[in-house]
C-alpha cells in the first residue's frame, strides 16, 4: 500500500520563505482586547454563555457549541471583563455574533482548568476533544471531534498527521513539531490507543529535515508510528494530495475519507488536543508566523487567539507602509480589507506585504499555453473551467456538462493554476464561481424532478 | 493608514507573463535571422522588418478602429511578423511582405478576436496566402555567402533539386530558401534556448522531426536522405516555431504530440507522394483545424476515485 514509486501529483515549485523556521515562537504582549467571533469554525455558530460586564479567565468557556449540529466551543483567551457582544461583519458579506474582552492585564487561569480524568475509551476521548475547543488548525477548522467521530462507524486504519505546511512563509506547525515534539508523540499514541489504527503516519515536508530526525528519533523502534518526508512540492499539504501522494487512494468530493479507512488530522490540532487531555486547558493560544515584505522582524507569536491583526504587527514592527495584509499563506490566505480583524483558531500566519509586492497585474487573453493544465494535481482542465464559467448566456446545460467533464467538482482550490497562468487571469476564484453554478444547477434540477 | 488592497488569492505568482513567453519566442528566432541576414545580405533584415512593422501596425490600427483594449504590448504581433519574416526568402518584393503581414494580422487573428482566438497559425496562413498569391514566394533565394567556407549549393530549394547538397551545406544553411529556415543550427540554438526557458516542451517539436524521419527511413531505407529531408525546407523552421504555438495547437503534452505526429505524416505525403516539394507550412495548417479534434482524444482526465482503487 505504501508504495514509494508513485509519482507525486503535486509538482509546483513555489518559494519557500521559510524565514522563520529558526524563530522559537515567543509569546507577544498581552493584547488590549481580544474579539471572539462565534463561528471561528467550520458548521454551526457556537452560542456564548457571559454576558456584558462579566469577568472572565483564561480557558474560561464563554461559549457553548449549538449541539444540534457541528459546531465548537470558544474559551476566553485572556482574563478580563465581556464588554460587548454583538453582529460581526465577515468577508463574504454575512454576520456572526463576536465577543468582546477588554484585559485587565493579569492573564489570570480560570480555576476550573484542571486535568480531565484520561479517557479509558473512543467516547469518553471524543468528549474531551469536543470540550478542548479544537478545530482544523491547518485551516480548514473542521471541529476535532466531528472529523474522529468517524471513527465510530467507519473501520480506520491509518491516520495520516499533516505536519507538510507546504504554503510559503509559514512555519507554525514545524515550530509545533520542533518545539512541541512531545506534545505531538504524544497525540499520535492517544490516536493509535483510541481509534484503533494500524498505523500512525506524520507526514513532513523535505525542506524540514530538523522536525524529520527529531520525530524519527523519538519513534525509532516502534513500527505503527512512521515518519513520513515529502518532496518539497505545492500543494503538498492538502488533503486530497497528501492522500493520494501517502496512500494512492482518491476521495471524490462528499465521499468521506473515512470510508477509504483513512483520516487526516492536522500536526498542531494534534498537539493542542493532547495538550488539553494533560492539562485541560483548551484551545485558547496557537502559533501564528507574522512575516512578509514589509514586517521589520519576522517572528513566530505565540497569540491569543482573538487578537487584532493590528497587534500583532505592532508586535513585530513594520519597515514599509503594508500594501496588503492576509491571513494565512500567500497562495491560500485572504487579504483583509482593514487590520482590526481578529486572529482565529485556524490562523496560521499574518503577512504584510509592502506596496510593490501587493501591486496587482491586469489579467489579458488566455494564449492557451496549457501550464495551468499541466500544474493541476487533480487534473482539473482550468482553461475549459474558466471559459464555460464565464459564457453566462451560453445554454446551462451544456455549460454544468462541460463543467463537470472538466472537473470543477475535483477542484481543491489550491491555486496553482492561478499561480502560473502568464496572463494573470484569476482561474481559480472563477473555477469557485463555476462550482457554485454547476452546484446551483444540480439543486434546481433535483427540485425539478420532485415539482 | 492608506487602503489595503484585497484581492483575491493567490498573492504571489510565477512570474511568468505572456510579453515574456513572446519576447522569449523573438530571442530564439534571433540566431536564424541573424543567420539568415548573413547568408541572405541584408535584403533578410529588411523582408523580416517590413512583416514585423506590417503586423504591428496593423494591429494597432485595427484596435484603434475598432476600440479595443491595445495589445501590442504583448509582443504576440511582433513573433507573427518575425516569424512570416523568416518564412518568407529574400526576393519576395517587401510590398508583398506587408500585404502577408497585414494578411495574417488582420485577418487571421485580429478577425477571430485577437489573441489567443484565432483558429491558425497567422504567420503559416499569410505564408500559404502568400504562395497563392504572389509566385516569387515559392521560388526562394539562392544565398549569397556561405559560412565556415561550406560548399554553396544555389538553385530555389534543395528539395526540389536533381541531386541533395551535402549535409553539411544543409546544416550551415548554404542553400536556397526562405530565410529563416535554412540554416540548421540557428534553429536548434533557438530549440535550446525555448526549452530552457520552458517556453516549449522538448519532446513537441522532436515528435514532428522524428515522424517525418521515420517514415523517410521506412519509405526510403536510406538514413542520408531521411536525415536531409529533416534538414531541408521548413521543417525544423514549423516544429521548432510553429508547431509550438499555444494557441492553435492542442492544449495537453499528449495532444501537443498527437498533433505533431499528424504534422509529421502530412509533411511526408506531400513530400514523398505530392508534387509539391514543401509541405510543411500546409500540414501544419491542416493539423491547426483539427485542433479541436485532437483536444477531445487528449484530455485529461481529473483524478476519479475510481480510477485508482484496486
Amino acid at each position: 500500500m505504501f508504495s514509494k514509486k508513485r509519482k507525486d501529483i503535486s509538482s509546483l515549485h513555489v518559494p519557500h520563505n521559510k524565514n522563520t523556521a529558526g524563530c522559537t515562537p515567543v509569546a507577544m504582549a498581552c493584547p488590549k482586547e481580544v474579539l471572539l467571533p462565534m463561528n471561528m469554525h467550520y458548521g454551526a455558530a457556537a452560542i456564548p454563555v457571559v454576558e456584558v460586564g462579566d469577568h472572565v479567565r483564561v480557558g474560561q468557556l464563554i461559549a457553548r457549541e449549538d449541539e444540534t449540529s457541528i459546531s465548537s466551543p470558544v474559551h476566553a483567551t485572556i482574563s478580563g471583563t465581556v464588554v460587548e457582544i454583538g453582529p460581526l461583519a465577515l468577508p463574504n458579506g454575512k454576520e456572526t455574533t463576536a465577543i468582546r474582552i477588554e484585559s485587565d492585564g493579569k492573564m489570570e487561569l480560570d480555576p476550573n482548568v484542571q486535568p480531565p480524568k484520561y479517557p479509558e475509551n473512543l467516547d469518553e476521548f471524543l468528549e474531551l476533544c469536543r470540550l478542548s475547543g479544537v478545530v482544523g488548525l491547518g485551516g480548514a477548522a473542521f471541529p476535532v471531534w466531528k472529523k474522529l467521530d468517524a471513527a465510530r462507524t467507519a473501520e480506520i486504519d491509518t491516520i495520516l498527521v499533516n505536519g507538510a505546511e507546504c504554503e510559503p512563509y509559514i512555519t507554525s506547525d514545524h515550530r509545533m513539531m520542533l518545539d512541541h515534539s512531545d506534545l505531538v508523540a504524544d497525540g499520535m499514541y492517544m490516536m493509535k490507543q483510541f481509534i484503533g489504527c494500524k498505523k500512525c503516519v506524520i507526514c513532513i515536508e523535505s525542506n524540514k529535515a530538523d522536525a524529520i530526525a527529531l520525530l524519527r528519533e523519538k519513534f525509532a523502534g516502534d513500527d505503527s508510528m512512521e515518519v513520513r518526508e515529502l518532496n518539497t512540492v505545492y500543494p503538498q499539504g492538502a488533503k486530497q494530495v497528501l492522500l493520494y501522494n501517502v496512500t494512492g487512494k482518491v476521495t471524490m468530493q462528499g465521499q468521506r475519507m473515512a470510508n477509504l479507512g483513512v483520516l487526516i488530522i492536522n500536526v498542531s490540532s494534534l498537539a493542542k488536543v493532547a495538550y488539553y487531555i494533560r492539562t485541560g486547558m483548551p484551545l485558547v493560544d496557537r502559533i501564528v508566523t507574522v512575516d512578509g515584505s514589509a514586517v521589520a522582524e519576522p517572528k513566530n507569536l505565540i497569540v491569543p487567539i482573538g487578537t487584532r491583526v493590528s497587534a500583532l504587527l505592532e508586535e513585530v514592527g513594520t519597515k514599509a507602509e503594508p500594501g496588503k495584509v492576509l491571513i494565512g499563506g500567500p497562495m491560500l490566505g485572504r487579504a483583509v480589507g482593514t487590520l482590526e480583524d481578529p486572529i482565529v483558531k485556524a490562523t496560521s500566519a499574518i503577512l504584510a506585504m509592502n506596496k510593490k509586492d501587493a501591486k496587482l497585474s491586469e489579467p489579458s487573453a488566455c494564449i492557451h499555453c496549457g501550464r495551468c493544465v499541466a500544474v493541476c494535481p487533480m487534473g482539473v482542465d482550468p482553461t475549459t473551467i474558466n471559459k464555460a464559467t464565464l459564457q453566462e448566456e451560453a445554454d446551462p446545460k451544456t455549460r454544468y456538462e462541460i463543467l463537470i467533464k472538466a472537473g470543477t467538482r475535483q477542484c481543491i482550490e489550491c491555486a496553482c493554476c492561478s499561480y502560473v497562468c502568464p496572463a494573470h487571469r484569476p482561474l481559480m476564484e472563477v473555477n469557485k464561481q463555476g462550482y457554485a453554478f454547476a452546484r446551483g444547477y444540480e439543486k434546481a434540477q433535483k427540485g425539478g424532478v420532485k415539482a | 493608514m492608506s487602503k489595503l488592497n484585497v484581492s483575491v488569492a493567490p498573492h504571489i505568482h510565477s512570474g511568468a507573463s505572456t510579453q515574456r513567453i513572446m519576447m522569449d519566442v523573438c530571442i530564439a528566432m534571433l540566431p536564424a535571422l541573424l543567420a539568415g541576414a548573413y547568408l541572405f545580405g541584408l535584403q533578410a533584415l529588411l523582408v523580416v522588418a517590413v512583416c514585423i512593422a506590417a503586423t504591428v501596425v496593423g494591429e494597432f490600427l485595427f484596435n484603434l478602429i475598432a476600440k479595443k483594449k491595445q495589445t501590442i504590448g504583448d509582443f504576440s504581433a511582433v513573433v507573427t511578423g518575425m516569424l512570416l519574416g523568416l518564412n518568407l526568402s529574400t526576393n519576395v518584393p517587401l510590398w508583398q511582405c506587408a500585404m502577408g503581414g497585414l494578411f495574417a494580422i488582420l485577418l487571421v487573428k485580429c478577425l477571430f478576436g485577437g489573441l489567443g482566438q484565432n483558429i491558425v497559425n497567422p504567420a503559416i496562413a499569410a505564408r500559404v496566402f502568400m504562395l497563392l498569391a504572389f509566385s516569387a514566394v515559392a521560388g526562394g533565394a539562392d544565398p549569397i555567402r556561405s559560412i565556415g567556407g561550406v560548399e554553396l549549393a544555389t538553385g530555389a530549394t534543395p528539395l526540389a533539386a536533381e541531386t541533395h547538397p551535402s549535409l553539411l551545406t544543409m546544416l550551415v544553411g548554404a542553400h536556397g530558401g526562405a530565410i529563416g529556415e535554412t540554416c540548421a543550427i540557428a534553429l536548434l540554438l533557438g530549440y535550446v534556448y525555448l526549452v530552457a526557458r520552458k517556453v516549449i516542451q522538448w519532446y513537441v517539436p522532436l515528435t514532428f522531426v522524428a515522424t517525418v524521419f521515420g517514415l523517410y527511413l521506412v519509405f526510403t531505407g536510406n538514413v542520408q536522405e531521411a536525415l536531409f529531408q529533416v534538414l531541408a525546407g521548413g521543417l525544423l523552421l514549423g516544429a521548432i516555431f510553429m508547431a509550438t504555438d499555444y494557441v492553435t495547437t492542442p492544449i495537453t503534452g499528449r495532444g501537443r504530440v498527437f498533433f505533431c505526429i499528424g504534422a509529421g505524416i502530412i509533411t511526408f505525403a506531400i513530400r514523398y507522394w505530392g508534387s509539391y516539394p514543401e509541405g510543411v507550412s500546409i500540414a501544419i495548417l491542416c493539423m491547426n483545424l483539427l485542433v479541436p479534434m485532437l483536444e477531445r482524444l487528449a484530455k485529461k482526465t481529473p483524478l476519479k476515485g475510481d480510477n485508482f482503487h484496486g
